[in-house]
């Protein structure tokens, strides 16, 4: 039976679950980033916007780097006092209209800002689905941690 | 680069008057719409307002599906993107109707149905601005609207508007949008036009709101 997935994380929204189940996110120049522990079953999804935030922002999920540690941390309050042992998946960041430029340029300097944010914080990224011409449905499941990513007509990719 | 400023709001009274300025823009579009199918066609402005980003990226729909659309870059004196967007089935049918077939007689989006498609978009996208930058004039010179060729995607609506907003989402958590759907025959259908201008067009827009147009 396939795992029951939540409602769609949004743009700029963050999303955890556990042991069951499994997050979503359609993506297209933006972001999504899936951390996961395999011995807690603990996953979570981001789906990052913009590499930087200015001052405190309202919505943490929307920038690289306040998303990562609010999403690392809504994981922790899933597992408390556990000892978080997490993984990275990427996908995202294309460029889907050749004569709009500008956000390509953003969707690549947001995937540089997330992996030096997750070197720093010693997490490996082991999949990465990044760049193209078509946006993608991405899809974490919180037994396995396996990331599916989806490409209008064409064959999924399991990551 | 740091993001993270919040455009302020703007009121309903401005909101108002931005409806009637773009109710012109599809009023002339209609006419060029009626001339192209051969047939009575309206557009009705039905949303012009500034959203929270995630609930933008869900105007076309939460469907998971894909869909197709043409999206029109514009430059000049309006700055963004202009996408007409339909189902599968409404696209399909649009092109049918073009080619002169039996409805339902495309079933896939070939090079011909595209064409039909980006064609009906180059002809309602050029007329809506053509109407808007006259609507837009601030005395300046320059007034132009310089639209693109229209680009056809079949792709998720969420992921198709997140890369249109992005331009706003970089200066702002509200994205301001247009939203004009269609009647055809008298009957709705599932097309939609959804104007995105980037965050210097919209600032042009509330400055032309608070200092007039002429």
């Amino acid at each position: 039976m396939p795992p029951k997935i939540q409602p769609s994380i949004r743009m700029g929204e963050l999303g955890v679950c556990r042991e069951t189940g499994a997050l979503r996110t359609l993506l297209g120049s933006c972001l999504g980033v899936a951390l996961y522990d395999r011995k807690l079953r603990v996953a979570g999804l981001a789906h990052i916007v913009l590499p930087k935030a200015t001052g405190t922002p309202e919505l943490p999920g929307k920038y690289a780097d306040t998303a990562l540690p609010e999403l690392i941390r809504q994981m922790q309050v899933a597992v408390p006092g556990a000892n978080l042992k997490l993984t990275a998946k990427l996908a995202g960041g294309a460029n889907m209209f050749n004569s709009i430029s500008a956000p390509a340029t953003i969707g690549e300097m947001n995937t540089q800002a997330v992996e030096r944010i997750l070197g720093e914080l010693r997490i490996p990224v082991i999949g990465r689905h990044l760049g193209g011409e078509q946006g993608r449905r991405m899809t974490l499941d919180a037994a396995t941690g396996q990331v599916t990513i989806e490409i209008a007509s064409s064959e999924s990719t399991v990551l | 680069m740091q993001h993270g400023t919040n455009r302020r709001m703007l009121s309903p009274e401005q909101l108002t008057a931005l409806t009637d300025l773009f109710r012109i823009g599809a009023t002339e579009a209609t006419a060029a719409l009626s001339r192209w199918l051969g047939r009575p066609a309206r557009m009705t402005v039905e949303r012009v307002d500034q959203l929270a980003l995630a609930d933008a990226t869900e105007v076309l729909g939460d469907s998971e599906s894909p869909i197709a659309a043409c999206v029109m870059s514009m430059r000049g004196r309006v700055t963004g993107q202009l996408i007409l967007a339909f189902d599968d089935a409404s696209g399909l049918s649009l092109a049918d109707l073009l080619l002169e077939k039996p409805s339902g007689t495309s079933t896939a989006w070939g090079e011909i149905e595209r064409s039909a498609a980006q064609e009906t978009a180059n002809i309602v996208g050029c007329v809506y601005l053509n109407a808007l930058s006259r609507s837009f004039h601030d005395g300046t010179a320059t007034h132009e609207v310089l639209p693109s060729p229209p680009q056809f995607t079949h792709d998720y609506p969420q992921s198709l508007l997140q890369f249109a907003l992005m331009n706003q989402a970089a200066a702002s958590d509200l994205v301001f949008l247009t939203e004009t759907q269609f009647h055809i025959d008298g009957s709705p259908v599932n097309w939609n036009l959804l104007f995105i201008p980037d965050a210097d067009c919209v600032a042009t827009i509330e400055n032309l709101l608070l200092f007039g147009m002429k």
